[in-house]
């Protein structure tokens, strides 16, 4: 066993978390942390495969076809984007079927439907009731901000692949809160208060903060290395700048925070890499505006479709 | 009259609107289309803004607010942005150029 070991008993109201295992058992490094992460539900699979085929338009059309065919809920979200885009542009022909919605929407936003959806109903699944709205705020507003910085800058990252690393930045701070959820919620309102950040109160309480163990998932998940990157660095991103993931969700969450986009949550910005920054070539000046614009028209499309009750009454 | 932006998705928008702000078409650092404030969209200006990828427009309407309303809510907005960098170093000139910019955004 490593020094730096969390502590994972699982008394916590939890049982089937941690059902079979040793009570008061630690785990630290990735490979214990692996055997307790086995009773999360398990990640959608469909998102490495749409990572997978991002550079086949063709195989990820089909790829996304057959998958939504699957789940009624996109389908639905589909459908319901296709005829509101059928009726803004007048056009009185039915909408006869999933493929021809998915035409009239296309390809991204498509990808991006079933993302958010795959994602989000991960989450549903996963988070305690009562966190779950706010949660995927964040989630979601982090994701938003990753994917406008993609399509902005001209980072090395696709616009899936920041919104994806962004969604998941957090997902750490889940996974704490299933096994420890009083020590967590202690250290998130000591973060309230405090200047260092939740990942220094995680780190003293746990031996390990959230975006580790968010990166841990990630591996665990089959998603792409940078992604786990991304998640591992994005409150101190300057030692791994090199991945293109990194300073895009770290500047991410600094911006969703700037604009107070977590309605409901405790918004708060203190400090913000230069690196990463002058690494994906921004200035903030008056230019920027059209960039915080664009989020959040984006987010308020988002929560259209993905509407954070929907989460948060679970 | 007075007018306020507003955002619209682009399908929503039709020609003979009002842009009530600039709108720049910006992808992967290159500007794809450019139009200004004030500007009255066209059937053209509609479909270069669909085929350059743009989704959202902000569209200029009739400020209903009066003048006291309007400085309650910039008031409103302005203190917002201080309690979110309340604890922020602001003698960090990049920190401080976003809280800047933000502030400006929320105070238009």
């Amino acid at each position: 066993m490593s020094k730096h070991m969390v502590d994972c008993d699982v008394d916590s109201g939890h049982e089937d978390v941690g059902e079979g295992k040793e009570a008061n058992a630690e785990c630290g490094e990735s490979d214990d942390f692996r055997e307790y992460s086995d009773p999360l539900p398990g990640f959608p699979p469909i998102i490495a495969r749409i990572l997978a085929t991002l550079d086949d338009p063709i195989a990820s059309s089909e790829l996304l076809l057959g998958y939504i065919e699957q789940q009624p809920v996109i389908a639905s979200r589909v459908l319901l984007l296709a005829k509101v885009l059928a009726t803004r542009k007048r056009s009185r022909r039915a909408i006869p079927d999933l493929a021809f919605a998915t035409t009239l929407i296309g390809l991204n936003r498509t990808r991006e439907i079933t993302i958010l959806s795959s994602i989000a109903g991960f989450i549903a699944d996963i988070a305690p009731p009562g966190i779950a709205g706010n949660f995927w705020q964040h989630s979601l507003a982090v994701g938003v901000c990753s994917e406008q910085l993609a399509l902005l800058c001209a980072p090395p990252a696709t616009a899936p692949a920041a919104l994806i690393a962004g969604l998941l930045h957090d997902i750490g701070q889940l996974w704490l809160y299933r096994f420890k959820e009083e020590a967590f919620i202690t250290a998130w309102r000591q973060d309230l208060s405090h200047a260092a950040g939740i990942e220094a109160d995680e780190r003293e309480r746990f031996g390990v903060d959230h975006a580790t163990i968010g990166a841990w998932l990630a591996e665990h998940w089959w998603l792409p290395p940078g992604i786990g990157t991304a998640i591992r660095h994005h409150h101190a991103p300057d030692k791994a700048l090199n991945e293109p993931l990194v300073p895009l969700v770290h500047v991410a969450e600094v911006l969703s925070n700037a604009l107070g986009l977590t309605d409901g949550g405790v918004s708060r910005v203190t400090s913000i890499s230069g690196a990463a920054c002058r690494a994906l070539g921004l200035t903030w000046d008056e230019h920027s505006r059209a960039l915080f614009m664009r989020i959040e028209a984006r987010m308020r499309h988002a929560n259209t479709f993905l509407p954070r009750d929907a989460l948060g009454k679970r | 009259m007075r007018t306020r932006a507003r955002t619209f998705p682009l399908i929503g928008t039709e020609p003979g609107m009002v842009l009530g702000t600039a709108v720049a078409v910006v992808n992967h650092r290159i500007l794809r289309y450019a139009l200004p404030a004030e500007h009255k969209l066209t059937q053209d200006d509609l479909r270069q803004l669909r085929a350059n990828g743009a989704e959202f427009v902000y569209v200029a309407e009739p400020e209903t607010r009066s003048d006291e309303e309007i400085a309650e809510d910039v008031a409103q907005a302005a203190r917002n942005v201080l309690d979110i960098f309340a604890d922020a170093d602001l003698s960090d000139p990049i920190l401080a150029a976003l809280f800047e910019q933000v502030l400006a955004y929320r105070s238009a």
